[in-house]
């Protein structure tokens, strides 16, 4: 805690003095609460409260009401697109763990410094343009794609797949390419913490490999598993940019429903309120890896 | 150090590994070759390479337009944050703070939460408080979103300062403002140029927020996105290709700066 640590509360003072002093100290806190106050907790305070509000005409009303609520429950348009999102997403964290895991696992066997360059290598693709990676990931997957080129030239199929081009799917693989790295890190850094003597340990009792690494290592390292899911699922839902890019018509998610409601359909009410929910979904994603990520660090 | 003594099993370990640096890479090869050559009815003419597509973004004042005002952007963002995150991080570690562990959860809160959220809670709010849609907004905007990572870097080095160093030069009779000029500072530089060098990365490609709470201008990646929506070109691929080679760059500068010591303390501890 280095400054003002010459600072301490004098306790020589009277007891006046004492909370002159106190209040001091949180007239000296409003600078640093200022600019997170202004622009942080009154924008979303404030778009809380808009979730309650209604349209009409394309005015704001601003007298509460439960009516986006309400509605998004009793809508059928919504609910399932909101189900249909929740699979996506975690359809999306467990194969990018799919694919995390064995690399953070293989990262774990090299020796030293290849082991972060490799790392820091994975990680590369985090700083580079998310327009960019989506974009190149589409020019893969399209109907005139470099796949189905491929496959085509390969005689592998006679006409263009268009299992992946525009749809649910290709909205899947899309953010399973993205969001790979997220996972890596997580996993990579719980199988680092597993203690080498317990394998060891676990191998001169006779245990075949399989068996230290289901009874073992596995069980160690899910905090990183579970952390990874979660990441993986919030970036997955919130995203509505590879949807818009690789979904077509088909491929609607929550996210682009958002969206809509703050261009074509103009109602920034129920946007919000449909905002409110992914946040609540967001913060029990986060809670649940956190609950989760946490059990083994304590043991 | 986990052991794949299994050949058969670190062959596979390999190969996906391999796999996935496929995945993460590859597809980035494909609009970086395809900006060499020539595009017409749809099929890239592979027969000669060109830089066309490289000299026409020259003449694209669209392009132009958006850069600068990527850079102004990011400029605005870079040096908002690095002072507020700064200011945080002192008054996080400060003995005297009130409510930091609030104040830390709000700096957090627009990094965990989607951008979405982020960006229409800025949008509404704008709105609310009858403030046009410009530049600014764009700036505020960024600056909120890479403080949480700025604030994080700088913290993270300061409490990594021993405290007798603030002791002693409080002890020769410093000022508050002396200690903080001549002590922390020069031992908080390189976390600050490492965090400004990830904010203005962060800040260049950042694309959800800044589509919400945009007025007229477009930075580079909403210019990009706009004209993605219309296919596959040449000139976006050069576009493309340039953007890949400043992040990397900026990329190797924030290594330099933050993980040397990261990945030697790894090294030593295995």
């Amino acid at each position: 805690m280095p400054l003002g640590a010459g600072m301490k509360a004098p306790s020589h003072l009277a007891g006046e003095d004492q909370s002159a002093w106190r209040l001091g100290r949180w007239a000296a806190a409003a600078p640093a609460f200022a600019v997170p106050l202004c622009l942080i907790l009154a924008p979303i305070a404030l778009f809380l409260a808009y979730s309650f509000f209604s349209v009409d005409h394309g005015n704001v009303v601003y007298s509460p009401t439960i009516a986006n609520y309400v509605r998004f429950f009793t809508d059928p348009i919504f609910l399932p697109i909101f189900w249909q999102t929740l699979l996506l997403c975690l359809a999306v964290a467990i194969l990018c763990v799919l694919f995390a895991y064995p690399v953070a696992y293989f990262l774990t066997s090299l020796r030293g410094r290849r082991r972060y360059v490799l790392l820091v290598l994975l990680l590369v693709p985090l700083l580079m343009s998310y327009v960019i990676k989506i974009y190149a990931v589409r020019s893969i997957l399209g109907g005139n794609g470099m796949l189905n080129r491929t496959l085509l030239a390969l005689g592998v199929i006679d006409k263009p797949l268009m299992l992946f081009v525009f749809n649910l799917n290709a909205v899947l693989l899309t953010l399973t390419v993205l969001l790979i790295p997220f996972a890596v890190l997580p996993i990579f850094l719980s199988l680092e913490r597993v203690p080498r003597a317990l394998r060891h340990a676990s191998a001169d009792l006779g245990a075949s490999q399989a068996q230290t690494f289901w009874r073992i290592t596995f069980p160690l390292s899910f905090p990183g598993v579970a952390s990874a899911m979660s990441f993986v699922f919030v970036l997955a839902i919130g995203d509505f940019l590879t949807p818009q890019m690789v979904g077509g018509q088909s491929g609607f998610t929550f996210g682009r429903i958002i969206y809509s409601q703050f261009g074509m359909a103009y109602n920034w009410p129920f946007g919000a309120a449909l905002s409110v929910i992914l946040a609540a979904v967001v913060i029990l994603a986060i809670s649940l890896g956190g609950r989760f990520g946490r059990r083994g660090e304590r043991t | 150090m986990i052991r794949v003594s299994s050949h058969a099993g670190a062959l596979f370990l390999a190969i996906l590994t391999s796999f996935v640096f496929v995945l993460l890479y590859g597809p980035l090869a494909v609009p970086i070759v395809s900006s060499f050559f020539s595009v017409s009815h749809g099929a890239v003419d592979w027969s000669q390479p060109t830089l066309a597509a490289y000299f026409a973004l020259t003449g694209n004042d669209s392009v132009l337009d958006a850069l600068r005002t990527t850079l102004i952007v990011g400029a605005g963002a870079v040096a908002l944050s690095v002072c507020l995150g700064t200011g945080l991080a002192l008054y996080y570690a400060s003995p005297n703070a009130v409510g930091q562990e609030f104040l830390q959860f709000l700096i957090f809160l627009p990094f965990l939460m989607p951008p979405i959220i982020t960006g229409l809670a800025l949008l509404i709010f704008f709105r609310e408080i009858d403030f046009e849609r410009s530049l600014v907004t764009i700036i505020i905007g960024h600056t909120i979103f890479v403080l949480a990572l700025v604030y994080r870097t700088i913290l993270t080095r300061l409490q990594s300062l021993s405290n007798s160093l603030v002791e002693a030069s409080y002890d020769l009779g410093a000022s508050g403002w002396q200690t903080f000029r001549l002590i922390l500072l020069p031992n908080l530089a390189s976390a600050m140029a490492g965090a400004a060098i990830l904010a203005f990365a962060l800040s260049f490609d950042e694309t959800m927020i800044t589509l919400l709470v945009t007025g007229t201008q477009s930075t580079l990646p909403v210019r990009l996105w706009a004209m993605m929506r219309l296919g596959f070109t040449p000139d976006i691929n050069a576009l493309v290709a340039l953007i890949l080679l400043f992040t990397t760059v900026l990329c190797l500068l924030a290594v330099r700066f933050l993980i040397p010591a990261g990945i030697a303390a790894g090294a030593e501890g295995d």
